[in-house]
């Protein structure tokens, strides 16, 4: 994988490696793709892929309100002003 | 308590022990949310976040007559063979210098060391069967879907599966008809009616013991001798396509972790980055920092098999191969159960097991990995001890014949003696 390519990769996984791990995750990364190559033997034309190992009914809840109970300590895992999540500027 | 205390410092099975419990004792993986009590899947970047309700598994247990004893350790996310994938190794019950085998890894430790426990675990791609072979006890991994998930800390939505740990199939039976069921928080969650359908027959695949080394074969070919003698029918078979099952697996696994965690941006769950002025990508990347190495690794393989230009190549054409794969595996297994050993080697040193490679370890999967990409029920039990450490089989069935296994591994049971190094809590 060229330089660019793998720098363009990390920057879409927002991941920041230095590198000594960027030169370590690369290598393996490089290893398991080639590992990856030996289904290129399996035709599959025709195949439906299967995205679930169990065919699943999809099951709609009824649309009912519920009072949620616990606000406080859902928001007891972030840090809060007011009433509102604080988080990074946009 | 004080001696579960002194064990567990020593082995790391428990990342947090409750003061105090006066029913039936049930442990709970890490990645799995009980209220109140700290839940991080062993990974920094959850360090702090504090559930405020159960998971639906935990909740069925308190309403029965189980008492939560404590969260157990595990390979960060589930990202792991050997339990060495997170800040405390954990280290395996029969001699510490060995791997206890994960990702829950702590749930097997607890298992084999406490008399009276049943473990609430979580397998993906072989994370109950090979710790349980580890550390000498049953594993059993339901058909995917029948346990909610409900509270689970995703890996990868469609192979997780929420399973149980003991040290007798009965308790892993009781402990089953306590957690399954349909849930209105899970919609994968089915009501199909498990069954019990023996054909008194035994498959071993010829791909399944390609490359399993010798010593750990011939204890396998033992069991086969004996279970024949309990009148078993057994026959070879090939499946080709298991030769694949690695590289599928891998891929939709990571393709599924990868989506997953994204969501961990450093202000939602556990770890705050506090650095609020930085823009959204640089505050972000920052705090994705905390994952670890093999968490980095999964999430640059997900993101790349999933990339427009490579999708069709890698991650559709791995979903098709599971296609085929579950419909091998179907046909087969409505004949019979398919039996291998779980691991192809003995269990490794935790100091040999960090000198593999990404590859070699995620190859030592291969046969555990065929019955959970499929959604297959199976259990794995100690059928030997070499050395003093014990050494496992697994058995799988066919989907929603989950009572099946637990019948052919209590005929084992009857016949076979488990061994443990300790039994605290022994009255």
């Amino acid at each position: 994988m060229e330089e660019k390519d793998f720098d363009r990769l990390l920057e879409i996984c927002r991941l920041k490696l230095d590198e000594k791990e960027k030169e370590s995750v690369k290598k393996d990364i490089e290893d398991v793709i080639k590992y990856f190559e030996i289904l290129g033997t399996v035709d599959t034309d025709g195949i439906e892929p299967a995205y679930h190992p169990i065919e699943t009914m999809a099951r709609i809840r009824e649309d009912l309100e519920i009072k949620c109970e616990n606000q406080k300590e859902l928001l007891d895992n972030t840090k809060t002003f007011r009433f509102y999540v604080v988080g990074p500027k946009v | 308590m004080q001696e579960l205390k002194k064990i567990n410092g020593e082995l790391n099975a428990f990342s947090n022990i409750s003061t105090s419990v006066d029913k039936f004792p049930f442990s709970v993986k890490d990645n799995i949310c009980v209220k109140n009590v700290e839940t991080t899947a062993s990974s920094k970047i959850l360090k702090g976040y504090i559930p405020p309700f159960n998971a639906t598994v935990v909740e069925r247990m308190l309403e029965k007559k189980f008492g939560f004893l404590g969260k157990t350790n595990m390979d960060e996310f589930g990202f792991g063979s050997f339990g060495t994938n997170n800040e405390n190794v954990a280290r395996n019950p029969f001699n510490n210098e060995y791997v206890a085998g994960g990702s829950s890894s702590g749930a097997a430790i607890a298992t084999s060391i406490l008399k009276y426990h049943v473990a609430i675990a979580e397998s993906t791609g072989g994370s109950i069967a090979t710790p349980a072979a580890f550390c000498g006890v049953t594993g059993f991994v339901p058909t995917y879907g029948t346990v909610s998930r409900y509270g689970l800390i995703d890996y990868a939505n469609s192979l997780d599966k929420i399973g149980i740990m003991a040290r007798s199939i009965d308790d892993v039976k009781i402990t089953y008809d306590t957690i399954k069921g349909p849930d209105r928080y899970d919609a994968t969650c089915t009501d199909n009616k498990i069954g019990n359908h023996d054909n008194k027959k035994i498959f071993i695949i010829d791909q399944m013991l390609d490359g399993v080394e010798e010593n750990v074969r011939s204890h396998f070919d033992n069991f086969i001798s004996k279970m024949e003698n309990e009148g078993y029918a057994i026959e070879e078979k090939s499946v080709d396509v298991l030769d694949k099952a690695i590289a599928s697996y891998y891929i939709v696994a990571m393709a599924e972790a990868s989506t997953n965690l994204a969501k961990y941006t450093g202000f939602k769950y556990g770890f705050k980055n506090e650095q609020y002025g930085h823009g959204y990508n640089r505050f972000f990347t920052e705090a994705r920092n905390e994952f670890g190495k093999e968490a980095k690794r999964r999430i640059v393989l997900g993101t790349l098999v999933r990339s427009a230009s490579v999708k069709d190549k890698y991650y559709i054409k791995a979903l098709k191969i599971r296609r085929i794969m579950l419909n091998e595996l179907n046909k087969l297994l409505s004949g019979g159960f398919i039996a291998s050993p779980v691991m192809p080697m003995l269990t490794p040193r935790i100091d040999d097991s960090e000198k593999l490679n990404p590859v070699e370890v995620y190859k030592m999967d291969k046969l555990t990995i065929p019955p959970n990409l499929c959604g297959l029920p199976h259990v794995s039990f100690p059928i030997a001890y070499r050395d003093s450490m014990p050494i496992g089989v697994q058995v799988m069935t066919s989907q929603f014949n989950d009572y099946a296994i637990m019948d052919f591994a209590k005929i084992w049971e009857e016949k076979f003696e488990y061994k443990y190094r300790y039994n605290i809590g022994e009255l």
